[in-house]
C-alpha cells in the first residue's frame, strides 16, 4: 500500500484508508466555506515537525493575516508551532499580483529549499488559471510545480473553489492522485455537509457521501454506515437476555430473547412501547448488563418520572440515557455518539426509542435502511442486544408493522394493540415472531401497574 | 477614552525606558499598591497600556513634588474611581526627523508608512526579511515595526537580531498572539493585527520619544 498522511481525524483516515497520499498531489475541493482551508490546516498542524516542517501558502483567494486570524482560535492551532517554524505561513500574493508564473516557480522553488517542508498546502491553486495567458502554459506550469513538489518528496494539498461537477474539466484534476471534495446539500430545506472522496490513486476508500461538521475542533467527519454485508462467521450468543418481563419471557420461550438479537416492538401512542423498552433495561442493570435509552421524545425529567414512577432511577450506573432532540440531528453523525456510549459503557442492551423519529431524521428512506441494516449487523456481532420501538398510526388492527421493512431484519416483532372490550379498551400483546426460538402467537392482555408491565390472560376470542 | 489606550502593548522595560523609572521600582509599586496592574500576556509577562503608562506618570509627578508613593497612588486610586483619568498629551514637535524602518507585506506597508509619514517620520519600507537586514544596516532606525511572520516566520529571527544590535526600538506585529515570543525576543512593544493606526503611531511615538509623555520625565530619575 501507498504511504499515507494522517489527516489527524480518526473517522477521516477511516474513509481514506489510512490518510491522504504521502508524497502525492491531493485536491480539496468545494465552494467557499466549505472548510478546506481549515481541513487543509488541520492537516498541516497535524504532520508538521521541526526536521519537515508544514508549508502553508496563501495566494489570492483571502490575505494570509486574515486566514491566520481566524485559524488562531481553531483548537488544532498551535502557536508555538508557528513560532518555532515547525509551520510556516508565506503569503504568495505579492508575487501573483506583480509577476508571473514563472515568478512564481521560481518562489516556490526557494521556499522548497529554504524550509524543506513534508506537506505543502496552496490555498487556493485556482489563482494561478488567472496568471496563465493561456491553456497550454498554464499547463506547462502545472506539470512543472508537480515535478518540483515531487522531487522535494512532499504531500501537496491544493485547495480549490471547484464544485463535483466541475471536477472533471480542470487540468489539476488529471494531476492529482487524491482528491477530496467538499459539498453542501439541501435536503428537506436542511443543509447537509458532506465530504466525498472522487479519487485515490492505487487505494481503496470508503465510497459515497459522508457527513462533515465545521466545529472549532476543525472538521469533524462521520463515516456513512454502510457496513458490507460481513458473511464471516460470528460465535453466535447462547446466552440469553431476559426481557424483564418475567410472563414474557414466558412466551419467549421461557428465558427471554437471544443476546445479541434485535427486538422490534410496534404499537400505537401511549401503549407502554417506551416502557417495555425500560424492562428491558433495568433488568439488565439488575443482572449486571449495562445499556443504553437513545431517546428523541422524552426530556431527561421527564423520562426521570416516568421511570420513578415504576421505582427504577435513571440515576442508575448502569443505564445510560442519550437524549436528542431532532432538529437538525443527523443519523451518520448520531450513530457515532451512540456507538461511542455503548463501547464507553460496555452496554449489552440498547433501545433505540423510537424508530419513527430516527426515520424522520434520515429523511432517505433508502439510505435509512442500508443504515439501520449496518447498525443492526455491529451489534449483532459484538453481542449487543437491542430494542426498537416504532410508533404506527391505527389504534386497531394494524396495517403495516414498519414502513422501511425493518420488520424483516429483527428476529423478533412484538405487535401491542389496543382491543375494544365494551365500552372499554384493553391493551394486548401479541409475540409476531422469534427467531430459531419456539413461541405462541397468540394475544395477550397485559395491564400496566405500578409494577409496570404485568401480562395477564389470552385474550379470548370474541367477534 | 479611545479603546487603543486600553490596549496592552509595552513591555515593563519600554515602561521604564519612557518615564526613566526603574523596573524593579515599577513591579514594587504594582505588588505594593496594586493600582495599576498590567495585563499578562499567555506567558504572564506584563504587558502595559498607554493609559496605564499615563497613570504612572502622573504618579511620578507627584512623588517629584514631594509626595510619598503611597499618598500618590492612593491620588491616582480616586482620580480613577471618579473617573478623572490623566490625559495622554502628544506634543507634535519633533527636533529631527525621526527612522522608522517598517518589516512588513505589501499593502500594510504601504498604508503604515503613509501614516507615519503625516506623523513627520521618515519611513523606509522593506517587503522581506533580506531587505530589511539591509536597511536596518545602512540606515539605522530609530524604530522598527517587524511582522513577525514576514518571509515564511523569518521577522522573529530578524527581531532577535536586531535586538542583539541594541540600537533601535522594537515593535512587533502578527495576526495572531505572540506577545510573548516577542517580547522574550528583545520587542519593546506587541501589536496585534489588523493594526489601528491611532495605536500604532502613538506606540512609535512613545517609544521616539517624541510624545510629551516621554519629553515631561526628562533625565530625573526616581527612586522607590
Amino acid at each position: 500500500m501507498n504511504e499515507r498522511l494522517p489527516s489527524g481525524n480518526r473517522h477521516l483516515d477511516a474513509i481514506l484508508n489510512g490518510g491522504l497520499l504521502k508524497n502525492a498531489i491531493n485536491l480539496i475541493i468545494g465552494i467557499p466555506g466549505s472548510g478546506k482551508t481549515i481541513l487543509s490546516q488541520q492537516i498541516a498542524f497535524h504532520n508538521a515537525v521541526s526536521e519537515r516542517p508544514a508549508l502553508f501558502l496563501s495566494t489570492l483567494s483571502e490575505p494570509l493575516d486574515k486566514v491566520l486570524r481566524y485559524a488562531e482560535s481553531l483548537q488544532f492551532f498551535d502557536r508555538a508551532a508557528v513560532h518555532k517554524g515547525r509551520i510556516v505561513y508565506e503569503d504568495m500574493g505579492q508575487v501573483l499580483g506583480e509577476q508571473g508564473l514563472d515568478d512564481v516557480m521560481e518562489f516556490v522553488d526557494r521556499l522548497l529549499k529554504d524550509v524543506n517542508p513534508g506537506v505543502v498546502v496552496i490555498d487556493s491553486f485556482r489563482a494561478f488559471h488567472a496568471l496563465a495567458p493561456d491553456v497550454s502554459s498554464f499547463r506547462r506550469f502545472l506539470y512543472a510545480l508537480t515535478r518540483r513538489l515531487t522531487a522535494a518528496s512532499t504531500t501537496s494539498i491544493w485547495n480549490a473553489p471547484y464544485s463535483r461537477a466541475q471536477a472533471v474539466d480542470e487540468a489539476e484534476f488529471a494531476v492529482a492522485d487524491g482528491i477530496i471534495a467538499l459539498d453542501l446539500k439541501l435536503v428537506a430545506a436542511r443543509e447537509l455537509r458532506v465530504l466525498q472522496v472522487m479519487k485515490l490513486r492505487g487505494s481503496g476508500f470508503q465510497s459515497g457521501e459522508h457527513v462533515y461538521r465545521i466545529t472549532d475542533a476543525g472538521l469533524l467527519v462521520f463515516p456513512r454506515l454502510a457496513d458490507a454485508r460481513d458473511q464471516t462467521r460470528y460465535e453466535l450468543s447462547a446466552g440469553r437476555s431476559e426481557s424483564g418481563i418475567a410472563a414474557l419471557d414466558d412466551l419467549l420461550g421461557g428465558t427471554g430473547y437471544w443476546s445479541g438479537a434485535t427486538t422490534l416492538i410496534v404499537g400505537p401512542s401511549g401503549i407502554g412501547k417506551t416502557l417495555m423498552g425500560l424492562h428491558f433495561l433495568y433488568e439488565g442493570a439488575r443482572v449486571g448488563e449495562p445499556g443504553v435509552l437513545a431517546t428523541f421524545q422524552e426530556n431527561v425529567s421527564q423520562l426521570s418520572r416516568i421511570a420513578a414512577s415504576f421505582g427504577w432511577s435513571i440515576e442508575d450506573k448502569n443505564v445510560k440515557v442519550m437524549s436528542r432532540g431532532l432538529i437538525d440531528l443527523n443519523i451518520d453523525e448520531w450513530v457515532y455518539d451512540l456507538l461511542g456510549l455503548v463501547d464507553a459503557t460496555n452496554s449489552k442492551r440498547v433501545v433505540i426509542d423510537s424508530l419513527s423519529d430516527l426515520l424522520t431524521a434520515a429523511v432517505d428512506p433508502v439510505r435509512f435502511r442500508e443504515w439501520m441494516s449496518s447498525l443492526i449487523q455491529r451489534f449483532t456481532r459484538a453481542g449487543v442486544s437491542l430494542m426498537l420501538t416504532n410508533e404506527v398510526p391505527d389504534l386497531f388492527q394494524l396495517q403495516r408493522i414498519s414502513d422501511e421493512a425493518i420488520s424483516h431484519l429483527a428476529d423478533n416483532v412484538v405487535l401491542l394493540q389496543y382491543v375494544r372490550e365494551g365500552a372499554e379498551l384493553a391493551r394486548t400483546l401479541t409475540v409476531l415472531k422469534t427467531r430459531a426460538m419456539p413461541h405462541r402467537p397468540v394475544i395477550h392482555r397485559y395491564e400496566i401497574t405500578s409494577q409496570g408491565f404485568v401480562l395477564g390472560d389470552v385474550m379470548p376470542l370474541t367477534g | 477614552m479611545p479603546t487603543h489606550e486600553n490596549r496592552a502593548v509595552y513591555s515593563i522595560g519600554a515602561v521604564a525606558r519612557m518615564l526613566a523609572v526603574p523596573v524593579s521600582t515599577l513591579r514594587a509599586w504594582e505588588e505594593r499598591y496594586g493600582v495599576v496592574t498590567p495585563s499578562r500576556s499567555e506567558g504572564a509577562q506584563r504587558l502595559y497600556s498607554r493609559g496605564q503608562v499615563e497613570q504612572l506618570r502622573y504618579v511620578k509627578e507627584k512623588i517629584e513634588s514631594g509626595m510619598s508613593a503611597a499618598d500618590a497612588h492612593r491620588l491616582l486610586a480616586q482620580d480613577l474611581q471618579t473617573g478623572q483619568l490623566p490625559a495622554t498629551q502628544v506634543a507634535h514637535d519633533a527636533d529631527r526627523l525621526p527612522l522608522v524602518l517598517i518589516a512588513e507585506r505589501d499593502a500594510y506597508a504601504a498604508n503604515l508608512e503613509y501614516f507615519l509619514r503625516t506623523e513627520g517620520c521618515e519611513v523606509a519600507v522593506a517587503m522581506n526579511a533580506t531587505q530589511a537586514k539591509l536597511h536596518f544596516d545602512e540606515r539605522g532606525p530609530d524604530v522598527v515595526l517587524i511582522d513577525l511572520l514576514i518571509s515564511g516566520g523569518a521577522g522573529f529571527r530578524l527581531l532577535a537580531d536586531f535586538a542583539s544590535r541594541g540600537t533601535a526600538r522594537l515593535v512587533a506585529v502578527s495576526a495572531i498572539d505572540s506577545a510573548d515570543e516577542a517580547l522574550r525576543l528583545g520587542a519593546a512593544a506587541f501589536l496585534r493585527k489588523p493594526l489601528e493606526p491611532l495605536l500604532l503611531v502613538s506606540t512609535i511615538r512613545d517609544l521616539l520619544g517624541t510624545s510629551a509623555l516621554v519629553r515631561s520625565v526628562g533625565e530625573q530619575r526616581v527612586k522607590s
